[in-house]
């Protein structure tokens, strides 16, 4: 759970996970509501929300994860429609492209990216000052919902 | 005599004469997640062009689209799932899903179980499962994409329910098949009789595993996308005589299917089952099973 803690932090956010709820299986932590934690047997494969996985000292979220961490207070930036796209087939978000920033604007800040109509489409770590930079990329592409068409191809 | 000619054959002494079809691609509004109106908005907005499926609540053909449609934002997010128009039925055909504990025995790729749970509106549980391991991480992502909240899956055939030691309120069969040359242009070159032998056998076996862990009061939703009546009214002619089911009647798309096939009469009740010949979908089978108490 340290783990995924920090990596909500990271967001400058805090979630309450009722960590009872929390069951891990291998490396992929998975939150579980009551009735699903009376039923779940030990060889489950999958179960409840999956939060992400840890592997090699780093936390890989789950979109379920992240949009839960957009529901909080945290870094989020909010990108135009052509950026929405492009970083959904794996591109970097150029300053030009967000139209609004939450939270912080600070280089190596990791933060949420949202569009236009606040759905989180992943996440991203700040490369340059927000409020500094004038064009070209700002924020870099970490994780981003066309992972779930990739994911198919591999 | 080809692979064709026998089964175009078979299917004309049930009553179709065969054609070929052009299959249009369905989507489904996971209503969970996105209100209907909204989705359907964004979609046209998009200049994909969609025509309401009238035998559905949340279905939808795509009758034009530049592109995937699995590949939009919308679909990422999990407001909508590609799936194919018949194979839409099976879910909604339980009488009240909410709260309730839900097999979906033969589950991967998991379109249907993210349906189930869209019904459920996430409340009760489903036990996910599928026998082949790969099969599972398609599962999944669906599951995750769809933002699926009661599903716990395991990798288990069927076949084994039992091992779970638990008994379910509602059960979906949608077995492995033979599937039908509607969704697969090679179907007669690779399909010969002994495959739908085969395969019946195996889901005679998934149907008498599913009665051992159904509810006194439950219900089975059995399916097949094969056109081949050993895996459907005989199947089910034989859970009838066997397994001391009853057949619900059911109201949804389709023709009532035949009881007398092949020289053989089979139980009335069969009747009740819903048989799809390709053309506006895919070739399907469909019916509602509960434990026989006697009344009819």
């Amino acid at each position: 759970m340290k783990i995924l803690k920090e990596f909500v932090s990271r967001f400058g956010a805090r979630i309450n996970l009722n960590e009872k709820l929390v069951v891990k299986k291998g490396n992929r932590y998975f939150l579980l509501n009551e009735k699903l934690k009376n039923l779940i047997g030990k060889d489950f494969f999958y179960a409840g929300i999956y939060l992400g996985k840890a592997k090699n000292g780093k936390f890989f979220p789950s979109f379920n994860l992240l949009s839960t961490i957009a529901q909080e207070k945290a870094n989020k930036i909010f990108v135009d429609k052509r950026s929405e796209w492009l970083f959904i087939c794996g591109r970097d978000i150029f300053k030009r492209g967000i139209t609004n920033v939450v939270g912080s604007k600070r280089k190596g800040d990791y933060t949420l990216v949202l569009n236009q109509y606040g759905e989180c489409l992943g996440f991203g770590r700040i490369i340059h000052n927000l409020y500094e930079i004038v064009e070209g990329v700002a924020v870099k592409n970490i994780s981003d919902l066309g992972d779930f068409l990739r994911r198919e191809k591999r | 005599m080809s692979s064709k000619e026998f089964f175009v054959n078979r299917y004309a002494m049930l009553g179709w004469k065969y054609e070929d079809v052009e299959l249009k691609p369905a989507i489904r509004i996971n209503s969970v997640n996105a209100r209907e109106e909204e989705v359907v908005r964004r979609l046209q907005s998009l200049s994909v062009e969609l025509e309401k499926i009238p035998f559905l609540e949340k279905g939808y053909w795509v009758s034009r689209s530049e592109f995937s449609v699995g590949a939009t934002t919308e679909y990422l997010l999990g407001y909508y799932s590609i799936q194919e128009a018949a194979s839409q039925i099976p879910a909604t055909l339980f009488t009240n899903l909410k709260d309730k504990i839900v097999l979906d025995a033969c589950a991967a790729p998991g379109g249907k179980t993210v349906q189930l749970a869209d019904l459920m509106g996430n409340t009760g549980a489903i036990i996910a499962l599928d026998v082949k391991l790969q099969r599972l991480t398609a599962l999944s992502n669906q599951l995750e994409r769809c933002h699926v909240k009661n599903a716990i899956v395991y990798n288990l055939d069927a076949r084994y329910a039992s091992k779970l030691g638990m008994r379910f309120d509602c059960i979906l069969l949608d077995v492995p098949c033979s599937g039908n040359f509607s969704t697969d242009k090679e179907w007669f070159k690779r399909r010969t009789i002994k495959d739908v032998e085969a395969n019946a056998k195996s889901q005679k076996e998934i149907l008498s595993e599913a009665v051992k862990v159904l509810k006194d009061d439950g219900e089975i939703v059995y399916s097949t996308c094969s056109l081949e009546p050993e895996e459907n009214e005989l199947n089910i002619d034989w859970a009838v005589k066997n397994l001391n089911l009853q057949v619900e009647k059911i109201n949804c798309y389709g023709e009532p299917s035949p009881t007398k096939i092949f020289g053989k009469n089979l139980d009335d009740q069969v009747e009740n089952c819903r048989r799809i010949w390709p053309g506006k979908t895919q070739g399907f089978f469909v019916c509602k099973l509960k434990r026989d108490v006697g009344v009819r």
